[in-house]
């Protein structure tokens, strides 16, 4: 492991001025005139020479380990394991923090951000957090991790308002806005001023670095960074302590295919582990894959709090069927007590019977099925559907064609 | 069930004093990494020598004195430092709170360590103290080589001198000042542009507004100012209408700890 650029420079630099300036000290003690200064210069060498040693101390002093996490402790092979197949995670079993939000509110001045906002996620689930643009689901991390004070309402991190977390990386880890870095700074310095404020080692931040697939541009300045590779240091910077919670704010923006798939396993792998996982989205399609768990809001307020398993399960579904005596068969169905509208040529789209009791009464009164499809609404149009009355910025609904002539 | 656990998390947690060295830590190695924070001290340094010398060269070779009185030889050795070091410095210590909200990296900071007022008196210990050890070098440069050349005009002042060496520090710590200023303003502010007129307009304009008021005001408003205070603990001979160095080393300090209790105030209140 290598030692940051600047301390090469650094540590002559303070050197040379400490030894400098006690020179001159000594010169002057020799000379007999340091009896003649005044207290208050007195004060201003100590109150110099002081922070010099904190000084060289931060920049010569060894690493020190985060107390009280077993950094070091096991080896590889376990869960977790990423693009270069190193491990991320090796706290297990993890103790469980879940993520709570109770009666949230937050307006910017006439605008309400957040609505009464309440919901719990809880610890051994991927969570989507899903909402139109503008919805509130930035605010309303944001509020959690501490950033935006609620107008009212609170939000805890395992019982506690993250201002009150100790360390809080160890807890919580974060992204939420992957461009929101110092472009002139190197990934490992900016990894590692991270990694020491919450006294996280240099050998776990460049663990992290190297389960990112970032080690080989570790000394590049971030400004020559694509959105992936910053998408991928923010997600380094959310892994430092190996935190039992993570929150990620549109975490798959940027990145490819791999990366996709690498943040994907890493979401399940972690809510597997009984680690907290909070994801949000503005589209259904991204979470759908890895959140077993959903809350969706609109206009600041909840929408739907549910598994995902129930969230599909309560879409819209019909039954299209395409017969060439279709006007027949809808009167037939209609009288078993389905509800039947016509689509295309020839074709129902009926809801209340299930495609195999539409068969039997079609072959039942001799009337020929040409196509017999059971359809249910994507997630996608299911969370369209829920959302599509809060959409802020939503495009005016299109008018389908024909209907003016008719 | 979650909160016991939780707890002892925290209990087992770092004492005040290792967290206070991680957020140290953590800003100087922000500070430290920046390439620009370099070059800059760098250029600062190189023009503040070569004024100083030119300064000195000037006052050695004028023939007898000068039409405002004596020449202290003392302050010579600092008009280059008060404005070439000074400025620039100010600039990058306003940047260090202005370019990280203009970035966003702010979030993760706050996000890092949410007590925010830890965060400044941590921004404000490492840039006060890099300024001051930047500072104490070039004043004692700029000492050296303003009296190296004056002394070959049998005009210099030796280190020995009484006063000498207090006002050779006096300037290493009047700019240690002026940085912890920019760093109160930048976190007040929160925009690069007005950060770096604010800071400037307090480090310089005030004084330079003091000067153009009506005679007995412009000193007795003028001495509660940077320029003014660092002045009078730089020469030789005290001027008679300013504060006393000791009320004027408490001049120094009070800009600086006003700047910075109003950040704090400012700092929790504020979303980001």
């Amino acid at each position: 492991m290598s030692l940051p650029p600047g301390s090469a420079v650094a540590i002559p630099v303070l050197a040379v001025a400490v030894a400098f300036i006690a020179w001159c000290l000594a010169d002057l003690a020799r000379a007999g005139q340091v009896r003649y200064l005044p207290k208050w210069v007195w004060a201003v060498i100590i109150c110099v020479s002081v922070p010099w040693g904190g000084l060289v101390y931060l920049i010569a002093g060894k690493s020190r380990p985060a107390a009280g996490v077993p950094l070091m402790a096991a080896a590889a092979g376990d869960s977790g394991t990423a693009a270069s197949g190193a491990p991320l995670t090796r706290r297990v079993p993890v103790s469980p923090v879940a993520i709570e939000v109770d009666q949230l509110t937050k307006r910017f001045g006439p605008v309400t951000a957040v609505d009464a906002l309440s919901f719990t996620v809880r610890p051994g689930h991927v969570t989507g957090f899903l909402g139109p643009n503008g919805a509130g689901k930035t605010t309303t991390m944001r509020v959690i991790l501490g950033l935006d004070a609620p107008t009212s309402g609170r939000a805890l991190v395992g019982d506690r308002r993250y201002q009150q977390i100790i360390r809080p990386l160890h807890v919580v880890g974060s992204l939420l806005d992957p461009t929101a870095v110092q472009g002139g700074r190197t990934a490992w310095s900016h990894l590692l001023s991270i990694a020491q404020s919450n006294g996280i080692g240099r050998a776990r931040a460049m663990q992290v670095l190297e389960a990112s697939g970032l080690a080989p541009v570790a000394g590049r300045r971030i400004r020559e960074f694509s959105l992936g590779m910053k998408q991928r240091l923010g997600i380094a910077v959310a892994l430092l302590a190996d935190p039992p919670a993570l929150i990620f704010d549109e975490p798959v923006n940027g990145l490819d295919a791999a990366g996709v798939r690498w943040i994907r396993q890493l979401f399940t792998s972690m809510a597997a582990e009984g680690r907290t996982v909070l994801v949000s989205s503005h589209l259904m399609s991204e979470i759908a894959l890895t959140a077993d768990h959903l809350i969706i809001i609109g206009r600041g307020r909840l929408l739907a709090d549910t598994t995902t398993d129930r969230f599909v399960s309560g879409t819209r579904q019909d039954v299209l069927v395409r017969s060439p005596r279709a006007g027949e068969l809808a009167g037939l169905l209609t009288a078993r007590g389905a509800a039947v509208r016509p689509e295309g040529a020839g074709g129902l789209a009926v809801t209340g019977l299930d495609a195999p009791a539409i068969g039997d009464l079609a072959a039942g009164n001799g009337i020929a099925v040409h196509e017999l499809v059971p359809r249910h609404a994507s997630l996608e149009q299911a969370y369209l559907d829920l959302t599509g009355d809060s959409t802020d910025y939503g495009a005016g609904t299109p008018v389908p064609e024909g209907t003016a002539t008719s | 069930m979650t909160a016991p656990q939780i707890a002892t998390a925290g209990r087992a947690g770092p004492s005040r004093l290792a967290r206070a060295c991680d957020v140290l830590a953590f800003e100087w190695t922000k500070l430290r990494s920046v390439r620009s924070n370099y070059w800059t001290l760098l250029i600062a340094a190189a023009v503040t020598l070569g004024v100083t010398a030119i300064v000195a060269q000037s006052i050695a070779s004028a023939p007898g004195r000068a039409p405002g009185g004596p020449i202290d030889p003392l302050v010579s050795s600092f008009l280059g430092y008060g404005e070439y070091t000074t400025a620039p410095v100010t600039v990058l210590s306003v940047l260090a709170f202005t370019s990280e909200y203009g970035s966003g990296l702010i979030r993760t900071t706050f996000t890092a360590v949410p007590r925010r007022r830890v965060v400044l008196a941590a921004k404000a210990t490492v840039t006060g103290a890099a300024a001051l050890i930047a500072g104490e070098l070039l004043a004692f440069a700029c000492f050296f080589l303003a009296q190296a050349i004056l002394s070959r005009h049998h005009r210099g002042l030796a280190l020995s001198h009484p006063g000498t060496l207090q006002a050779v520090l006096a300037a290493g710590l009047a700019l240690a000042a002026c940085a912890i200023v920019g760093v109160g303003v930048g976190a007040i502010t929160r925009h690069t542009a007005g950060g770096i007129a604010a800071a400037i307009t307090v480090i310089y304009l005030l004084a330079v507004l003091c000067l153009v008021l009506p005679p007995p005001w412009n000193v007795r408003l003028g001495r509660f100012t940077l320029p003014f205070a660092a002045y009078q603990l730089v020469t030789l001979h005290h001027q008679a209408g300013l504060l006393s160095p000791g009320l004027s080393a408490g001049v120094l300090i009070g800009w600086p700890a006003a700047a910075l209790l109003a950040a704090a105030l400012l700092i929790t209140r504020r979303d980001t």
